[in-house]
């Protein structure tokens, strides 16, 4: 056990940033600050009651902005688990995101279930669908990886697009707002809560899932798969975890944006969309939690925020995008020094 | 003394903003009305979207020129849908937070789908001036009015023309949108019923480049004519395409296709294609003004939803100004009483699903690189 422990100390000790050339003195302070577990708790409390107070102030607008953001936060913490922790670069997690979505659309619209009946079926059809990719590219690396999982992406997108049952082109309408002890989940607020839940359910799953055994065997795995195998890790079965377990993830967000909009077509699990989250992952810093938040905040916010540009916007926040990658190439959030 | 002097300014600045605050609420009912325009004005749609803020700039200055509405100018707020479900819901909850009194647009039937809900949930009136999907008809909480024809009276329209031009085999392209995947369907089944035969349903991608797959296939199922119901921007390369291979049957391209584009993309090929067309402003006896005032804001001429937008800002405005209030509630119901026939595109009443009561399909042809009217 011995030989494992010191590897893995000397893998997390490779993980920090390579080269912390001229840190953002603001943010590293930040870091520390942040790193202080009173200041963390007391941030994280303060954070949560934020969210909690958040509607009463925010206008309608915000709030569904917020709830989008909050379920970017979903959807990239899951994808940081696949590329950030094991290191398997994804362009298809969208695929992930749109099976959860229409399992949860078909279950309820032509078979008639119950919304909530209907989650775990998701889970295991986005379990499945992520050993159906694992599978296959267990011994694909970098480029080759990233074809195969691009090309599992369209897959799911093109089969959504031309079978009958996912309702083709158009898509699925008219998906029914779930109860929920006599509560109906349907007004904007409603949805906001739901997503601050599973944001918040998301982030404290992740940082548990990183300190565990399984976690530092994805790190391990990430940086030399070789010797990892060589201490005993079985590395068949860890990296399928990490894609099952970003496919849980793609699926919670897919199951419950397909119920707050009600509607879903194939054109939202585009390629695009893939890149999106990814954007966000490598914005904030793959492998850091707080850094995938951050990023997710700002491929939403973004967009959001520069709309009186008008037809400009989407330029601006290109450049703002270029510029943040070019003075912080790891991402914003800086390495993590233990 | 100099410092006294500086607080009493600062009280006295605080007091009148204070007094702006308590009087503002007075003011808001002579405020001006505003009037959300949710159209694409990024993204691939963005020509269209932008043509129809323009055309629904145009209504707006004539109405404010002659005095506004209930006597309050018309303001507008642009919602950019970007042709994206999920971005269309984000511009349809800051217009519906803004509290507008009215929204019009409408462009691409998927984004506007899932926006029903937002302005149901405010019931804030919604005149949809361009998506025509028939999905849209049971997601609509009965705010929303369609005053384009519906794909189902399109294809009626597609189906008596081919007809009559003696066509029998039929090969129908789309793009696996909903908007033009439901025409295709659609016109599948009419041209079915009507004992004709479809020979082939096709689905292409959106932006790709290259169709010899599908202009092959075509060319051995040569059928009498091919049917394109998606948008010009591919459906231009693909007549290009269709005709280097050697085709020489009828082609015809459904609405989304009417651009005076087509011919820059098409060239020489689009000539003798016929396009079905809802009113377009060149072939409206009554849009003449319309143009020359289009023309003089743009430098562009209006495009092929311009006319059915102006109309819809117009009939927004009829229907506030029927209410005599901006009551949401007193809108829709005088919009739902609309029955006049002074409207650009024809005249405008409601079935009780709020689509249009009579369809307004053209059939156009391409000739010298221009659309012009073909004889039905």
């Amino acid at each position: 056990m011995l030989p494992f422990k010191t590897a893995a100390r000397r893998a997390e000790a490779q993980d920090n940033d390579p080269a912390p050339a001229r840190p953002l003195a603001g943010i590293t302070q930040l870091q520390q600050w942040f790193g202080r577990p009173a200041t963390f708790r007391g941030a994280m409390a303060g954070i949560v009651l934020l969210l909690i107070l958040g509607p009463f102030v925010f206008s309608q607008y915000i709030t569904v902005i917020m709830t989008n953001a909050l379920l970017y936060v979903v959807l990239c913490l899951g994808l940081n688990v696949v590329v950030g922790k094991a290191g398997l670069l994804d362009l298809g997690y969208a695929a992930f995101f749109a099976v959860g979505a229409y399992t949860t659309g078909i279950l309820t619209l032509q078979f008639g279930w119950n919304f909530w009946a209907s989650i775990p079926v998701a889970l295991v059809a986005a379990a499945i669908s992520g050993v159906i990719i694992g599978g296959p590219t267990l011994r694909l690396r970098s480029d080759y990886l990233a074809i195969v999982t691009l090309g599992f992406g369209e897959i799911v997108r093109f089969s959504a697009r031309n079978l009958e049952i996912t309702g083709a082109a158009s898509g699925l309408s008219g998906i029914q707002q779930p109860r929920l002890f006599g509560w109906t989940i349907d007004s904007a607020v409603d949805f906001y809560y739901v997503f601050v839940v599973l944001a918040i359910g998301a982030v404290i799953a992740s940082i548990r899932l990183s300190d565990s055994r399984i976690g530092r065997a994805w790190l391990y795995v990430r940086h030399d798969e070789d010797a990892a195998e060589a201490m005993g890790i079985n590395r068949v079965a860890v990296k399928l975890a990490a894609y099952v377990t970003g496919a849980i993830y793609g699926a919670i967000g897919g199951i419950f944006f397909a119920v707050n909009l009600g509607a879903i077509s194939p054109e939202s699990f585009s390629f695009e969309q893939s890149v999106l989250i990814l954007m966000a992952v490598i914005l904030g810093g793959m492998g850091k939690i707080p850094g995938v938040i951050l990023g997710a905040f700002i491929i939403v916010l973004g967009p959001e925020l520069l709309r009186d540009l008008g037809e400009l916007r989407l330029l601006v926040f290109a450049i703002g995008l270029l510029l943040i990658m070019l003075f912080r190439p790891s991402g914003i959030w800086p390495g993590r020094t233990q | 003394m100099e410092f006294r002097i500086a607080r009493r300014r600062t009280l006295l600045a605080l007091a009148a903003i204070g007094a702006g605050a308590l009087a503002a609420p007075v003011i808001a009912q002579d405020g001006p009305i505003t009037i959300g325009v949710q159209v694409p004005t990024t993204g691939p749609e963005a020509t269209y979207g932008n043509d129809m803020l323009n055309a629904v700039k145009v209504a707006v200055e004539e109405i404010n020129g002659d005095g506004g509405l209930l006597g309050r100018q018309v303001e507008l707020a642009v919602g950019d849908s970007a042709c994206d479900p999920q971005a269309s819901v984000n511009a349809a909850s800051k217009l519906a937070s803004q509290e507008v009194d009215g929204v019009v647009g409408g462009y691409c039937s998927g984004a506007t789908l899932p926006t029903l809900k937002v302005y149901g949930d405010a019931n804030i009136p919604f005149v949809i001036t361009a998506s025509n999907s028939t999905k849209l008809i049971p997601a609509n909480p009965g705010n929303a009015f369609m005053i384009n024809s519906t794909g189902a009276d399109q294809s009626t329209k597609v189906v008596d023309f081919l007809s009559g031009k003696g066509v029998e085999t039929l090969a129908i392209v789309d793009q696996g949108d909903a908007y033009s995947q439901d025409l295709a369907n659609l016109t599948a089944e009419r041209w079915k019923e009507a004992g004709h035969e479809v020979v082939a349903t096709e689905t292409v991608n959106k932006g790709e480049q290259d169709y010899s797959a599908l202009t092959t296939k075509i060319r051995s199922l040569n059928p009498d004519a091919v049917l394109w119901t998606a948008y010009y921007a591919d459906g231009g390369l693909l007549i290009r395409q269709l005709r280097q291979s050697g085709y020489q049957g009828v082609i015809a391209v459904g609405d989304g296709s009417n651009s005076p584009k087509l011919f820059e993309i098409a060239g020489q090929a689009a000539e003798g294609v016929f396009g079905f067309s809802n009113p377009t402003a060149e072939f409206l006896p009554a849009a003449a003004s319309f143009i020359e005032s289009y023309k003089a804001a743009n430098d562009n001429a209006p495009g092929p939803y311009a006319p059915l937008t102006y109309d819809g800002m117009k009939l927004l405005a009829w229907a506030i100004d029927k209410a005599g209030t901006t009551d949401h509630a007193a809108v829709i119901e005088a919009l739902a009483s609309a029955d006049q026939a002074e409207w650009l595109s024809g005249p405008i009443s409601f079935t009780d699903e709020n689509t249009l009561a009579r369809s307004n399909f053209i059939v156009l042809e391409g000739k010298d690189g221009a659309w012009t009217r073909a004889a039905e």
